[in-house]
């Protein structure tokens, strides 16, 4: 198991660095550059900016550059933002805190909805069935942002029941604050999973076992818990993961309508900036998530399945 | 962002319809004339916490580099300059009590007495000094240039007396202490906090009504009142200023509709400016304004680098129409970059010289003269606009109908919104762009604050338009206001006859308050003047 920890660990250093380095080459090729927001519109002379571009090293060679960025990351220091001249860490906390609430606070809503409606369609044939199917098309089928627009003018603007923007403040101001913002980034992904769940239940219930256990005698409660969920949840758990990986990056829209200032929302304005080290730090921050995620499905993995462990 | 593409489209449609028809240069009755204010009405009492939205979440609190709506927004109630520009855009003594000019290159400052900035300590020359030095150092990036080209040195000259030495004389250096550019931090704050001066974690040390209370990066800003401060007149009416970040204009509107939010500044009018004008919980005043909406010229060459063919388009266009569908009949048509607004000294004279200008109005037959004259070109014009921006859209829809009427190939080239800053400090982001659309403001009411930019050289004179090089020297340098104004009517009126920037329309401020609040300044001089200080309750 240790070496099991081990290895992914120094996979997850590898990604970091490829990963780390194609974004700052990618980010560097793109012509544009950030002096608009060093200097304004406005003012300008050719010694000022000179001054500024050799502060900044924005003339520097690509890998020195590169070089430089990334012995400053590994003693811990990812820099500072070009365009708000703090601390990435700083400029990161406040709005990490924010994204891993509305993901964490998804995450929840998708497992639950998720699952029961597809534990439910798929163990009830017929109209609840049906429904269950409709609601998830439904709901596939909207974009997110427009979910969001609907449940502000519906719950916030007309029934006054939910603040209309911002992430609130203390654990039941930040719930209350985001509870419209994770049902707009949530539905979508539930209806998804329910629609897995849905499936991958129908295929372990026409399974051989599930008949001997069935032909057995024992009772239809414990079939479908020991037989057809436990078997069903191993894809569940697979999309689930991928789908939480994948909110990150859907929090962005959902940020912008709601007026969250996240992770998404910076990571997009420092890259139409080319604020660096912002992005780098972003980046890097959304790849350990992404890879950490995936280690924590295969641990449930190991935990359902013994076999898979080998 | 939803965008209002059809009944637009439908309009430019009959747009293009009537244009076809020349013989009627007039198309719709002119906008109303608007009732743009300066102040209003006068709060009974203070409020405990006042939340206030800002169009975006401000970059720093850095003075120097304090350039644009939310920075300056933020920052005007906390920091003051040596002069103060009043709402109704007249220039007087703020931390300075009198400006002396004993020679052509010289200013004096004598520093108000028994002022104190948030931590007690007294206003001095040293820190007026250190504040203005910061602008000659150009490893710091000051933003406010322009003001500063001319000037040699910055000295306390006396406990209570600083003196500004100029390379040559300079109109409008005295005139640009009463914006942000004459912002005032202490020193000893200054040498303390280095580069994180303004950032949220270290914030300003200022004399101002509001104190920086603290700043929660993507979240908010809390200004809390200054119980000593110097003006009574101007003592905070309310206890706290909570300043959002909400970017996004819907759901600005939304929470100023919801009442989460007490009031915004809009610089231009956000899509639901109906809504809020019809709002029950709030009310929306338009006030006076040295903001315009213009196209920008940035060709060097093609059919645009032709000042008949700028005229032509600019006598085609139909100012009344983007008033009415862009701005929602808030912003009149102009003929000139700078409108009444701006005429703080020899109006007289300035009035006379608007009134000779080619009128607002469109003339389509001698615009086809014109383009005719200038070889009927046939190369496409490319526009540059705003991506995710319905004004610059629908202007843009506006121009190219025109432009059809016209028999000019005009092409609309969408920038991003966070790039498009990059077409005024890029030239490589300008290549193959020959205008693009901007709202602009001078800082001074002084139209050669504006034409100032005509500079050759200068970093926002596009298209290097050199015809009034010499004239704006002369008129830079010119100490009696009469001689200036003479001099600054005959720049303009060559700038305007050659279409150098298209004027388009003046852009009142849009404040929206809610009826829990009153006593913000409606006006422009909101950026640079402590306009929370009267908010407080019906």
């Amino acid at each position: 198991m240790t070496t099991y920890l081990l290895r992914k660990l120094i996979a997850l250093a590898v990604v970091l660095v490829v990963a780390s380095f194609l974004v700052y080459g990618l980010l560097y090729l793109v012509p544009g550059g950030p002096m608009a927001f060093l200097l304004g519109n406005r003012s300008g002379t050719p010694e000022q900016i000179a001054a500024i571009r050799a502060q900044y090293r924005l003339d520097d060679p690509f890998l020195v550059r590169y070089a430089a960025w990334l012995g400053d990351a590994v003693r811990g220091d990812f820099g500072s933002s070009l365009v708000y001249r703090q601390h990435v860490s700083g400029l990161m906390a406040a709005r990490a805190a924010t994204t891993a609430f509305l993901v964490g606070y998804s995450t929840v809503l998708i497992v639950v909805v998720g699952v029961a409606g597809g534990v439910l369609a798929g163990l009830r044939r017929g109209r609840v069935d049906a429904v269950i199917s409709a609601v998830s098309s439904a709901f596939l089928a909207t974009p997110t942002f427009v979910i969001g627009v609907l449940l502000v003018i519906v719950f916030a603007l007309g029934l006054g029941w939910f603040p209309v923007f911002g992430p609130g403040e203390g654990l039941f101001g930040r719930l209350y604050h985001l509870t419209l913002p994770a049902i707009t980034l949530s539905l979508g992904s539930a209806a998804f999973l329910a629609r897995i769940t849905r499936a991958s239940v129908r295929e372990e219930l026409g399974r051989e076992h599930v008949e001997t256990a069935r032909s057995r005698g024992i009772a239809e409660a414990l079939v479908i818990r020991r037989h057809v969920l436990r078997n069903a949840s191993i894809p569940v758990i697979t999309v689930t993961g991928l789908t939480v990986a994948s909110l990150i990056a859907g929090s962005v829209v959902v940020e912008n309508v709601f007026a969250l200032d996240g992770l998404g929302s910076l990571f997009v304005r420092a890259i139409l900036q080319r604020d660096f080290a912002v992005v780098q730090a972003v980046v890097l921050v959304l790849v350990a998530a992404f890879v950490l995620i995936n280690l924590v499905v295969d641990l449930c993995y190991k935990a359902l399945d013994p076999r898979m462990s080998r | 962002m939803m965008r209002r593409a059809i009944p637009v489209i439908g309009l430019v449609l009959t747009l293009a319809a009537c244009t076809s028809e020349a013989r009627q240069p007039q198309q719709g009755a002119a906008p109303a004339k608007l009732d743009l204010k300066t102040t209003t009405p006068a709060a009974g009492k203070g409020l405990g916490k006042v939340t206030w939205n800002l169009p975006y979440e401000p970059q720093t609190l850095d003075p120097i580099r304090s350039f644009n709506y939310a920075e300056n927004t933020a920052l005007a109630n906390m920091c003051e300059s040596l002069l103060r520009l009043t709402p109704d855009f007249k220039i007087k003594p703020g931390l300075a009590v009198k400006a002396a000019n004993p020679t052509p290159t010289t200013w004096v400052y004598t520093i108000r007495e028994g002022v104190t900035f948030w931590n007690g300590d007294p206003l001095t020359a040293d820190d007026v000094a250190a504040s203005l030095s910061r602008h000659l150092d150009p490893k710091l990036g000051t933003w406010w240039g322009d003001y500063f080209n001319t000037v040699k040195s910055v000295r306390a000259t006396g406990p209570l007396q600083v003196t500004v030495t100029l390379k040559q004389p300079d109109a409008l250096f005295n005139q640009a202490m009463a914006t942000g550019a004459g912002a005032v931090v202490q020193k000893k704050f200054l040498d303390k906090a280095g580069k994180s001066l303004g950032s949220p974690s270290r914030g300003v040390m200022c004399t101002g009504p509001f104190t920086f209370q603290d700043w929660k990066s993507g979240d908010s800003m809390t200004l809390t009142r200054n119980d000593h401060y110097w003006d009574k007149a101007l003592r905070a009416k309310s206890e706290s200023l909570v300043l959002r970040f909400i970017a996004d204009e819907t759901t600005a509107v939304n929470a100023l509709r919801s009442g989460e939010v007490d009031g915004q500044y809009f610089y231009l009018p956000p899509a639901g400016l109906g809504q809020l004008q019809k709002s029950t919980t709030g009310s929306v005043t338009l006030g006076r304004s040295l903001t315009f909406w213009a196209l920008l010229g940035s060709a060097k060459s093609g059919p645009y680098a032709d000042p008949r063919v700028r005229r032509a388009l600019s006598l085609a266009l139909d100012r009344a129409a983007i008033s009415k569908v862009v701005f929602q009949g808030t912003a009149s048509p102009q003929r000139a970059l700078t409108g009444s607004d701006y005429w703080g000294y020899e109006r007289k004279t300035y009035q006379k010289a608007y009134e000779a200008l080619p009128p607002e109005t469109t003339d389509l037959a001698k615009a086809k003269e014109l383009l005719v004259q200038a070889g009927s070109p046939t190369k496409p014009i490319v526009i540059g606009v705003q991506g995710s921006s319905a004004v610059h859209e629908q202007t843009a829809n506006l121009l190219k109908a025109t432009g059809e009427a016209l028999g000019l190939d005009i092409e609309i080239r969408v920038v991003p919104v966070e790039q498009y800053g990059n077409l005024y400090s890029d030239p490589k982001a300008r290549k193959g762009i020959d205008a693009f659309l901007s709202t602009w403001y001078g800082n001074v009411p002084d139209p050669l604050d504006i034409y100032t930019v005509f500079r050759k050289g200068g970093r926002t004179n596009f298209n290097d338009y050199k015809a009034v090089d010499g004239a704006i020297a002369e008129a830079r340098a010119e100490g009696d206001p009469a001689a200036r104004a003479s001099l600054v009517t005959g720049i303009q009126e060559k700038v305007t006859r050659d279409v150098v920037w298209m004027p388009l329309n003046n852009l009142p401020v849009i404040l929206y308050m809610n009826k829990r609040v009153t006593g913000a300044v409606p006006s422009f001089p909101y950026l640079y003047y402590p306009w929370a200080a009267g908010l407080g309750a019906r």
